[in-house]
């Protein structure tokens, strides 16, 4: 009796492990219109509207966390923030003339004061669901390709580039934020003007790299880092030129390096993330390929 | 464990349950700088109450559910949560639960170790981007939160199966067991 549960208990635990090992790597190597992924989708339509109902449900309870999580942080930033002030003073003046470039950089990015961009249409999107791990950066908002969302669709807020949407069903869209590992975005440091590619660092959502600057191009802390929205031939990014993506923090240089290494701290803040903008571009029925990520 | 059809319903909607508010609560809430996972912790209660297969079968359903629900690579989470659930069974067919500890000191090395298998695995599909530090503080971190919440969590996933718990069914009503001699 004892062998016999022995047996079927193995028995069930390799049948698991196997089932897992298939899905997996058929999942790994189909394509987005395998059956695998349209079984998926499937059960994402079905969780989309549940998931928005908990969303809404459970939104007092979420600020009331954030509320305890802010008021802890506050605590702990009172001295830094002290001897900031001290520091902000001295600025002030800079960050008057530092306004009226600001403008001037607007215009010449073709950003209104809104953040809007010209020839897209923003569909507002309230995020309802979240991965729970470092692994997969992505979220889930709550319109779909019946919103007229469409795969490779820039994601903002009022405070610059989060992602691009990677999936869509009717009512839902996945959308793979730049903090994911997948994640790479060709950018512009503006106003001096050397491109490179914003990658993410997997776990450190608060710091993305900026790669591909030669060695001999000046960058320097402070200065802003928008999408470079290249276009070569039939090719094109899948961000217009001028979302701001964010600040940079630290330009190393390596002896050895052909290229310098930009930390760049994003302007939006992924972790907190309630409501979205997609851009899209009205009347394009053309599906952009997914890649690997290329931006 | 007696596993009759209303004890699979409470439990399908328990798991069901568990990865809606893992995505929209827990997976959304900053907690020491990192979100809780309450999924392994959920997966290692189940195994604890019902043994390895019950444990591996939860485990496989809530990997499968929460990777639809959030288009990701199928078959990743339902790896590690199954492995998660069946090492919690199995423990609870080898030992006694004689402390109240065992089971949050059991549902956060059991966190760790789904959060490492998941890092492992997503390192061997490949990952295209630097990879910090703050990982490491990621898997500790998550580690204590499934610790923290496996003693709310242990007694309230208790109580929707007591019904099915052999050591806790209710004894009025049932007829005194004979005194046997040898």
């Amino acid at each position: 009796m004892y062998r016999k549960q022995v047996r079927r208990r193995r028995a069930v635990l390799v049948l698991l492990v196997i089932v897992s090992l298939v899905l997996l790597s058929t999942h790994f190597s189909e394509g987005e219109g395998g059956p695998l992924h349209s079984v998926e989708r499937g059960f994402a339509t079905v969780l989309g509207p549940i998931e928005e109902g908990a969303d809404r449900a459970l939104k007092p309870a979420r600020d009331l966390v954030a509320w305890f999580d802010e008021t802890f942080d506050a605590r702990g930033e009172n001295e830094a923030l002290n001897a900031e002030v001290q520091d902000l003073r001295g600025r002030l003046a800079a960050a008057e003339s530092a306004t009226k470039e600001n403008e001037q950089l607007r215009k010449l990015l073709k950003l209104g004061p809104g953040g809007g961009i010209a020839g897209y249409e923003a569909v507002t999107a309230r995020v309802i669901g979240r991965s729970p791990t470092v692994w997969y950066s992505t979220v889930t908002i709550d319109r779909g390709s019946s919103s007229g969302l469409r795969v490779d669709d820039p994601v903002i807020t009022g405070d610059g580039l989060v992602g691009r949407v990677t999936d869509t069903t009717a009512g839902t869209a996945q959308v793979t934020l730049i903090t994911d590992h997948r994640s790479a975005v060709s950018a512009t440091v503006v106003p001096s003007g050397p491109s490179g590619v914003i990658t993410p660092e997997v776990g450190d959502p608060q710091d993305l790299l900026l790669d591909f600057i030669e060695n001999e191009r000046e960058v320097d802390e402070g200065q802003t880092v928008v999408t470079a929205g290249w276009t070569s031939g039939r090719l094109s990014s899948v961000f217009p030129y001028g979302i701001p993506i964010g600040e940079v923090t630290e330009a190393t240089i390596g002896e050895q390096e052909t290229y310098q290494r930009v930390h760049v701290r994003p302007f939006a803040d992924v972790r907190e993330l309630d409501f979205v903008q997609v851009l899209t571009q009205p009347g394009d029925n053309a599906q952009a390929s997914t890649g690997a990520g290329g931006t | 464990m007696i596993v009759t059809p209303r004890i699979v319903v409470r439990i399908a909607l328990l798991l069901l349950l568990g990865v809606i508010l893992q995505l929209s609560f827990f997976s959304r809430i900053s907690v020491l700088g990192t979100s809780p996972n309450i999924l392994p912790v959920l997966v290692v209660c189940l195994g604890l109450l019902g043994g390895a297969v019950l444990g591996a079968v939860c485990g496989f359903a809530v990997g499968f559910l929460i990777d639809s629900a959030l288009l990701q690579t199928l078959g990743v989470s339902s790896l590690v949560l199954l492995t998660a659930g069946y090492l919690a069974g199995r423990y609870r067919e080898g030992f006694d639960i004689s402390s109240p500890l065992i089971c949050p000191a059991l549902a956060g090395a059991l966190t760790l170790l789904a959060a490492s298998g998941f890092a492992a695995v997503q390192l061997m599909l490949g990952v295209e981007a630097p990879i910090s530090l703050l990982v490491l503080r990621e898997l500790v971190v998550q580690a204590i939160l499934g610790f923290l919440l496996a003693i709310p969590i242990y007694p309230i996933v208790r109580r929707v199966l007591r019904a099915a718990l052999v050591e806790d069914t209710p004894r009025r009503g049932r007829l005194p067991i004979p005194f046997r001699t040898a």
